[in-house]
């Protein structure tokens, strides 16, 4: 498996932030990136610069009154109240200078990450930044204004009319917005992985969510129990993932890697390390290579354990896209070099060693019940899903 | 809000008494309905049931079935004693009649006229929508001394901490936690926030007990 693997990237993606001591903070992007170079992961992959996304590219997916919102909110004019109806200026989104132009550069990143693989420029891409799956049509949520994979989806769709696209999602929420803007449509397969919606916004993703009208099928919803292990999410992504991408036979996947069920997040309560996140992205390499000519297109998502998580997670993820080995050791000069100072011990290696996290009380149950979760999925959507649907 | 009207299935599909039993049956498996209404003149005269009219013709595979469907009249079979409620009627109060008669559909009746049917899949419906869980959110339950003010202190800390809430449902009176006195009550709230972190910690420092989400 081979190809070549491209890095959309530039300093102003790392604008897209809410300050402060918001939990989605653009240091993460800042740190991962250092640790890849530290690790000698991007020499050769110079940054792939990118244009903002367009009015019309928003509009493909958001309401057009809705990015005028969002467009005021960030000179600062505009009614709160008014502002508040579309979730901006809330506690999870509040609202931050320029704002439009720092979203829309996100989706442009994704975007043209996408049009890379898609034009054979690269096999495949990375845009750490991207990954924004809450935000809806009309409304920002949970820390996403624009939707970079629904707008990059749609736009795909447009410019080849005949592409198939499933996108991948095991970030530790529900990818909820990306699945209700393709819920009706079977040329796109929408497959999240996340803890329960009892548990953890946004409360939805169950495995009856599985599309409508003539897209019935083509989402498909992986709910895990809280404190879900590597071993037991990795059985459940092999009993799911690969079953329905080889019912559907994209011709690109668009995989999102929020790192946020690692064990250390702050905001979930899933158990993994990671060993998922350098398991998952090798296995999305391999799918992708199996179907689709090794076109895959892959971004961030969550992720809030900034320092000893995030960085390393996605230099995995980088690692992957790149055909590179992950290196055993995080080198000793990073972050310090910067002059930033982690307010936690930082880990020394690149690998979590499994002896720091001895499996869980009810490991055994929750095992069992993710297992019944994926055996009543597959029964419910593997046979509604097809590799070419006739128009 | 919250009314019959609200909820109520319009446009309903509605028998005379003279339809068969084939006939009516046919139209259940067709609307994949399984309640039907039978009218004269725009007034109802009774419901008949899926189950009704299975039961009135002799068991599949008894010769005489299909003859049996043919000359069965729905008016034969209704029940004519049908409990009805109003568009206007709260829904709850549907509810608990549907609930004590152990029926699955009623009528909704205004001037004398049909104008729809409240079924218990319109009733589950009303209660995804009143909870809000169709809407994103995180799910908290807080646990409270039943008494007045408690309900909107915790309402205020999501108020001072920009979190918009979805929808609030207070539950029964329940024993109180270990050490405390009197009634609780629980509060099921649907907050729009992906981060509940500071919110469940302010209302523990502020003596709510947060039963939801779980502690690991």
């Amino acid at each position: 498996m081979s190809g070549h693997a491209a890095i959309v990237h530039d300093l102003a993606l790392e604008t897209y932030g809410f300050g402060g001591d918001h939990p989605f903070n653009p240091l993460r992007i800042r740190l991962t990136l250092e640790l890849c170079e530290t690790l000698g992961l991007l020499d050769g992959y110079p940054f792939v610069a990118s244009e903002p996304a367009t009015g019309e590219d928003l509009t493909t997916v958001h309401s057009l009154t809705y990015v005028r919102m969002v467009q005021k909110a960030g000179r600062g004019e505009g009614d709160l109240w008014e502002l508040m109806h579309y979730g901006l200026g809330t506690g999870d989104n509040p609202i931050f200078p320029d704002m439009h132009d720092a979203c829309a550069r996100v989706v442009g990143a994704v975007l043209e990450a996408c049009r890379l693989v898609m034009r054979g420029a690269a096999t495949h891409a990375m845009c750490i930044s991207g990954g924004l799956h809450h935000a809806m049509r009309s409304k920002a949520s949970g820390f996403c204004v624009y939707n970079d994979a629904g707008v990059a989806i749609a736009r795909l769709r447009q410019e080849n009319p005949d592409v198939r696209i499933a996108y991948v999602d095991t970030d530790a929420h529900h990818g909820d917005g990306v699945q209700w803007m393709f819920y009706d449509d079977p040329a796109v397969l929408t497959v999240s992985m996340h803890e329960s919606g009892r548990y953890l916004f946004p409360g939805t993703g169950g495995i009856d969510e599985r599309g409508r009208n003539g897209g019935i099928g083509y989402s498909v919803n992986v709910p895990l129990e809280p404190f879900t292990d590597d071993e037991s999410w990795i059985s459940c992504f092999e009993a799911v993932v690969p079953e329905v991408l080889r019912a559907f036979e994209p011709d690109l996947i668009l995989s999102q890697n929020g790192c946020d069920g690692h064990v250390l997040d702050p905001l979930t309560h899933l158990s993994a390390t990671t060993h998922l996140y350098e398991y998952i992205p090798r296995r999305v390499h391999e799918l992708a290579h199996e179907l689709c000519d090794g076109r895959w297109v892959a971004t961030g998502g969550g992720g809030y354990d900034i320092w000893r998580v995030v960085p390393r997670a996605w230099s995995a993820l980088w690692a992957a896209v790149s055909h590179q080995e992950l290196p055993e050791k995080v080198p000793e000069d990073w972050p310090a070099a910067r002059g930033w100072e982690s307010p936690v011990k930082l880990p020394s290696l690149m690998r979590d060693d499994p002896a720091d996290y001895p499996i869980a009380e009810h490991a055994t149950e929750i095992a069992d019940h993710n297992r019944r979760t994926t055996e009543e999925l597959l029964e419910r959507v593997l046979p509604l899903i097809q590799k070419c649907v006739s128009p | 809000m919250l009314l019959v009207e609200d909820s109520m299935t319009r446009g309903v599909v509605v028998l005379s008494p003279e339809t068969t039993a084939g006939e009516a049956l046919a139209l259940c498996r067709e609307r994949r309905i399984r309640h039907l209404p039978v009218l004269r003149e725009g007034g109802l005269l009774g419901i008949v049931s899926d189950r009704d009219l299975r039961s009135a013709a002799p068991a599949l595979g008894d010769p005489g079935r299909t003859e049996a469907l043919r000359n069965l009249q729905v008016a034969d079979v209704m029940t004519r004693d049908v409990v009805i409620t109003r568009p206007d009627a709260p829904i709850e109060e549907a509810a608990n009649t549907m609930r004590e008669k152990r029926i699955g559909c009623l009528p909704v009746i205004e001037d004398d006229m049909l104008v729809g049917i409240l079924t218990s899949s319109d009733v589950m419906e009303a209660l995804v929508r009143l909870i809000g869980a169709n809407e994103p959110g995180s799910r908290l339950v807080a646990s409270m001394p039943d008494r007045p003010g408690t309900l909107a202190g915790a309402a205020g800390i999501f108020g001072v901490l920009g979190i918009n809430i979805v929808s609030v449902v207070a539950g029964p009176r329940q024993e109180p936690p270990p050490g405390e006195q009197g009634p609780w009550r629980a509060a099921i709230f649907r907050i729009d926030t992906i981060n509940p972190t500071e919110a469940i910690e302010t209302l523990e420092r502020a003596g709510y007990s947060v039963l939801w989400p779980p502690e690991p």
